[in-house]
């Protein structure tokens, strides 16, 4: 209430008790009709101010001036407070009807069904971007591939006793035609494709005959080149190193172990500090702290030679691993078998 | 390869604990399998508990006619014993088992009362400690077993075992004497010379005029040695030989066939024995088999043998498939007096081949298919004849046979420190590469700036320099190279477009609520059948696997419609009812006249639960074809392009639900529900909707990157009309037509409504739609977009035949 307006309206009693009235059933309207009857009453056009107003021009002149500027200020200050009184019942209106619209929040809400990439498609992404992020590019190649391809230009050729670890898949009518046991073809290929350098890595299918609880006729591999000047095999270690950090966790370590395959020299197995148990040494990883989840080493002067690559001139690096196994070492999965019956409740765990 | 570790300290002076040693071996290229143990355990004091006892006295058993009560001397103790065997007298020595022993198989054995006599031990058999299958007594030990000792240390019979898993590239490493020259490299040991000193025949006889031995193809067989023993007691081994073999994981047979496979064990040539007397004519040849020929090896197979297939040939028939197995016809056995001993050489790749083709493996086809060495063949005579005329007894006979196609002429190569250097990525001073080439057996001198390594025999994997720096890098170490990232790196990594399509397509789908499946490549060859395909369907002809694991696995697939209602179903039969999958995979087709065949990507997919997923508010509708055309749309929309519908002609599919998707005229794929005999061939029990959209038609639509248009600047106008048009008017007619008349203002015309009843008559529908004019260069007035939409009813009208609805 404005004070100034409430000492001036003593010097018109009239006024005055006509605001008082006012201004209560104003502040005591409990409805917005309340409040609107209210208005109707004390400020409508039969109300008692505007006729009190209406009736000026009948007035002495020397009442008129105090009577006009001190009726139009009260009609201002009653209008407000109508305005204020209705927003404060609108907001309790509101606020109740708000309180009455409660509903169970305890219910699950809308699907807005999200499907599932498959985990080994999650995981081949996870291994590709990491690569892509080094500066690999990534090839491909075919699955049904020529035994040159799969083998011989790998320095495996016919009667080489690492091709009897291959349970190889051939092709029916066509000699000497099978399905890629390996996605290192794809490395013979691009070599034959492209000048060096190269850095590629390829995804893909593979296929081997064999069906257990730790073997599935097919699965997936990653394999990875790097040929330029001056590939050592530090160079091996470090890209095995960066992308075990990157794919199982910046503790994590690498070791080497030389190993055999045809098409690298020297060759190594890679493991990685065990992710489950931190290296102290638990089930998965046997008591040893290592895992191991891949193949490399630098690519044997006589791969180069089926590529009319010059090995004086350039080295590399190959490396070869299982994407399901880094899919179960990563995920805690138990049975390889459960990727390929692609039951929805493991598709959609990951 | 099961190498015991008391065996394997007979050649190397190494004293590490078996786990070290292991993990020695593991970072240096042999891959430890795992540590077993063989025999009595150890640890606890067990093996203390097991000690040579000398029989003093046997009486009765009071109370048990089969049991005998024996006092047993053990070393400055007498126990009392009851026995149950009666193969052993007084004085004889034996095994004893005293109270609180564990024996192999986890028994232990207490004192105990047996019939009323208190036992303090037991008398031990072969079979009871591990040597033997089966034992028809205890173990008699010779006489100079001394009282009172541990058998431990008497007998191998408690051994730690490293179970290796040997590189195919190391077959020296396939016998314990290579492992030890192994481990005398990986550790600085002392190595032990190989047990091989021969001895000297008695007799005078000459084996070469006894018998006749030749070689018919010395490029299967250089290498054939032949000597002969006679006279020899055929008996079962002495206990330390069974000892030896059985933590090897070898079945002893008699002390003959013992010995040949104790030599292979122990310097990696497998050996073979005959009993010359059962060979027809005193002769054996080394020959490819005649077609036809069959042979019954000693495992009791028959075997139909090929012509590219070697044997070994008496005067009439195949007593041996080279390498592989022998023959039981000639095999040694209990009455045979004089045997001829074989040692030889073939060729690798012939051996792996005879054995892949008969289905046959032994330990001998897996050593010689790897490439043996010849130096060997005379290594294996020398020390099997001595060892089985010790064991054995007999004589060998004076003279011997040694055909060879060549004699070894050692390899050589060289190796450069820098070149080192250069791979390895560390430096290994010349004088540490001298000293690792030595220790591995390679025979070293300066050459120039670099050095001259001589190769010996059993090192037949190395032949270039780049071999030597591997053999360099196991044992310098590995861990000594410091991680490096390649320093010419200027390449920049990345996806090819088909690659990042791929990525956005599954990312959508997912999005869309399909889950992802990886399925076989291959499916069964009843494939076209289930799927209704005409005869003449090129999809019938597949590349089909020669070699398939089962008949479900047979061809590789040349549509994805299968792997999908097989998924599908699998789920649904485990009560996954939302089963809504996608997979991007290839499908593979033969290509006339070319050996590889086309391999395409594609995205396929199919719908046969909620499109909501459950919800306790209702779930949602069911999918139909215009799901299917959605996610399709959806899919072409994501690559910036678009396609073209027709009615499919598909015999899987419903024929009046269901669409061929065509992009630049060319069949792409299709979308619509599946055919119900289909679904039933399939045992699925619901409506299933299926989309398949060849990767490159995607792509192929594609309209590259998006180029902006002004769609905001200046406001459209937008107008309803519903026009009555006959029933079966494709709703595309009727926007094709709108679209033609409206240009250029006509921004986009949107089929908002189809009604077809009583309002508008029988045979009749009426289409609305949805107009939106706009022009990119100012707001249209009302008269522009009235005169248009004028324009638009007309043509409708005139070409349709359309009415306006109002």
């Amino acid at each position: 209430m404005n004070i100034d307006l409430k000492g001036q309206l003593k010097q018109h009693p009239g006024l005055a008790a006509i605001y008082e009235e006012a201004a209560a059933a104003i502040a005591a309207a409990g409805t917005e009709d309340a409040l609107e009857a209210a208005r109707v009453r004390h400020l409508g056009r039969k109300s008692e101010l505007s006729r009190l107003l209406r009736a000026i021009p009948e007035m002495p002149a020397a009442e008129r001036p105090l009577v006009g500027k001190l009726g139009n200020q009260a009609r201002a200050a009653l209008e407000e407070a109508m305005a204020g009184r209705r927003q404060a019942l609108e907001a309790a209106a509101l606020e109740e009807r708000l309180a009455q619209e409660r509903i169970d929040i305890t219910l699950p809400g809308e699907p807005f069904p999200g499907g599932r990439l498959h985990l080994i498609t999650q995981t081949l992404w996870e291994i590709e971007d990491i690569f892509t992020g080094l500066g690999y590019r990534i090839a491909e190649g075919p699955e049904v591939e020529t035994d040159y391809y799969n083998f011989t230009a790998l320095n495996t050729p016919e009667g080489h006793p690492a091709r009897s670890l291959h349970d190889t898949f051939f092709i029916e009518g066509e000699a000497g035609v099978l399905l890629r046991t390996h996605t290192s073809p794809v490395q013979v290929r691009v070599m034959e494709k492209e000048d060096p350098p190269v850095y590629v890595i390829i995804p893909g299918r593979v296929y081997r005959r064999d069906s257990d609880a730790t073997h599935t006729p097919m699965f997936h591999q990653v394999e990875g080149l790097a040929v330029d000047e001056h590939i050592t095999m530090a160079d091996l270690k470090g890209t095995l190193e960066a992308f075990a950090k990157s794919m199982f966790g910046a503790e994590r370590q690498i070791r080497l172990r030389p190993h055999y395959f045809p098409f690298t020299e020297p060759s190594v197995e890679v493991d990685v500090s065990c992710m489950i148990c931190g290296g102290k040494g638990c089930r998965s990883c046997k008591q040893s702290g290592w895992l191991e989840i891949l193949g490399a080493g630098l690519v044997d002067p006589n791969v180069f030679g089926f590529v009319n690559y010059d090995p004086d001139e350039v080295s590399g690096f190959a490396f070869g691993m299982g994407v399901e196994r880094i899919a179960m070492l990563k995920h805690g999965v138990t049975d390889l078998r459960m990727f390929y019956d692609n039951d929805l409740r493991f598709i959609n765990q990951f | 390869m099961k190498v015991p570790l008391s065996w394997l300290k007979e050649y190397v002076d190494v004293d590490l604990p078996a786990r070290e040693l292991a993990g020695r071996l593991a970072l240096t290229g042999t891959e430890v399998e795992r540590i077993s143990h063989a025999g009595l355990p150890a640890g606890d004091g067990n093996l203390n508990r097991f000690v040579i006892g000398r029989v003093v006295a046997i009486e009765p058993h009071p109370n048990a006619d089969r049991l005998s009560l024996c006092r047993v001397d053990t070393g400055g103790a007498t126990a009392q014993i009851v026995c149950g065997a009666s193969n052993f007298k007084e004085g004889d020595r034996t095994a004893v088992c005293q109270p609180g022993g564990m024996l192999p198989d986890g028994r232990r054995l207490e004192a105990a009362e047996i019939r009323g006599v208190r036992s303090e031990g037991m008398l031990c058999s072969e079979s009871e400690l591990g040597l033997a299958a089966k034992s028809a007594g205890i173990m008699i030990l010779p006489e100079d077993a001394p009282v009172g000792g541990r058998l431990v240390d008497y007998l191998p019979v408690s051994d730690d075992v490293l179970e290796l898993e040997i590189t195919p590239n190391r077959p020296d490493c396939l016998s314990v004497y290579g492992v030890a020259r192994e481990v005398a490299a990986i550790t600085g040991s002392r190595l032990r010379t190989m047990p091989v000193c021969d001895i000297k025949p008695r007799g005078d006889d000459n084996v070469e005029e006894l018998v006749s031995i030749s070689v018919a193809d010395p490029s299967l067989c250089p290498r054939y040695g032949v000597r002969l023993i006679a006279g020899v007691k055929i008996r079962p081994s002495p206990a330390w030989l069974k000892a030896r073999l059985a933590a090897a994981g070898l079945r002893p047979v008699n002390n003959v066939v013992d010995i040949t496979n104790y030599v292979m064990w122990t310097i990696g040539e497998p050996m073979h024995a005959f009993d010359m007397a059962r060979i027809a004519g005193r002769r054996l040849t080394a020959r490819r088999a005649a077609a036809g020929e069959e042979i019954t090896t000693i495992d009791g197979g028959r075997r139909r043998l090929g012509a590219a297939m070697l044997v070994i040939a008496d005067g009439e028939k195949p007593v041996a498939i080279a390498g592989v197995m022998g023959g039981q016809d000639s095999e040694v056995a209990a009455g045979t007096t004089d045997i001829l001993l074989e040692a030889a050489n073939f060729d690798g790749r012939s051996i792996m081949e005879t054995s892949m083709a008969l289905g046959l493996r032994s330990e001998s086809s897996t050593r010689f298919e790897k490439g043996l060495d010849q130096e060997l063949v005379p290594q294996a005579l020398a020390m099997a004849a001595r060892l089985i005329t010790q064991i054995a007894g007999g004589r060998l006979v004076p003279g011997q046979f040694d055909i060879r196609a060549k004699p070894f002429e050692g390899g050589a190569t060289h190796i450069r420190p820098e070149r080192v250097a250069a791979l390895l990525g560390v430096t290994v001073p010349a004088a540490e590469i001298r000293a690792i080439l030595s220790k591995l057996g390679f025979k070293v001198k300066k050459e120039g700036s670099g050095l001259h390594v001589g190769v010996p025999s059993f090192r037949a994997d190395v032949e270039r320099e780049i071999d030597l720096v591997e053999e360099i890098a196991r044992v310098f170490g590995l861990e000594l190279i410091p991680p490096s990232l390649p320093s010419g790196m200027r390449a920049i990594g990345g996806l090819t477009e088909k690659q990042a399509a791929t990525r956005r397509l599954a990312r959508l789908l997912a999005g869309r609520g399909l889950n992802e499946v990886i399925t076989y490549s291959f499916i069964g060859g009843d494939f076209a059948g289930r799927l209704r395909l005409g005869d003449d369907d090129p999809r019938r002809q597949a590349v089909a696997l020669a070699n398939p694991l089962s008949a479900e696995q047979s061809l590789m697939r040349t549509i994805m419609l299968p792997s999908m209602l097989m998924s599908a179903a699998a789920n649904l039969a485990q009560r996954n009812f939302d089963a809504n999958i996608f997979e991007i995979g290839r499908v593979y087709t033969p290509l006339k006249g070319k050996k590889l065949c086309d391999e395409n990507e594609v995205v396929a997919g199919c719908l046969c639960g909620s499109l909501r997923g459950p919800s306790w508010r209702g779930n949602g509708p069911e999918p139909d074809f215009y799901a299917g055309k959605g996610l399709v749309e959806a899919m072409f929309k994501e690559l910036s392009g678009w396609f073209a519908v027709d009615r499919t002609r598909e015999p899987f599919l419903h024929p009046g639900k269901a669409a061929d998707i065509f992009v630049d005229g060319s069949c792409v794929g299709h979308v619509g529900e599946v055919h119900p005999l289909v679904l039933r061939a399939f045992d699925i029990d619901r409506p299933v909707v299926a989309f398949e959209v060849l990767l490159e038609g995607l792509i192929a639509s594609s309209k590259g990157i998006a180029v902006f248009e002004d769609l905001i600047t200046y406001p459209a106008s937008f107008q309803d009309i519903s026009v009555i048009v006959d029933e079966d008017m494709p709703a595309a007619d009727v926007i094709a037509v709108a679209g033609d008349a409206g240009a250029p203002l006509l921004h986009s015309a949107r089929v908002f409504d189809i009604y077809t009843g009583s309002q508008i008559g029988a045979g009749k529908k009426s289409v609305a739609l949805n107009l939106e004019f706009r022009s990119p260069q100012r707001t249209l007035t009302d008269a522009e977009v009235d005169s248009a939409r004028a324009l638009i009813v007309q043509a409708l009208e005139e070409k349709l035949g359309a009415s306006l609805r109002l």
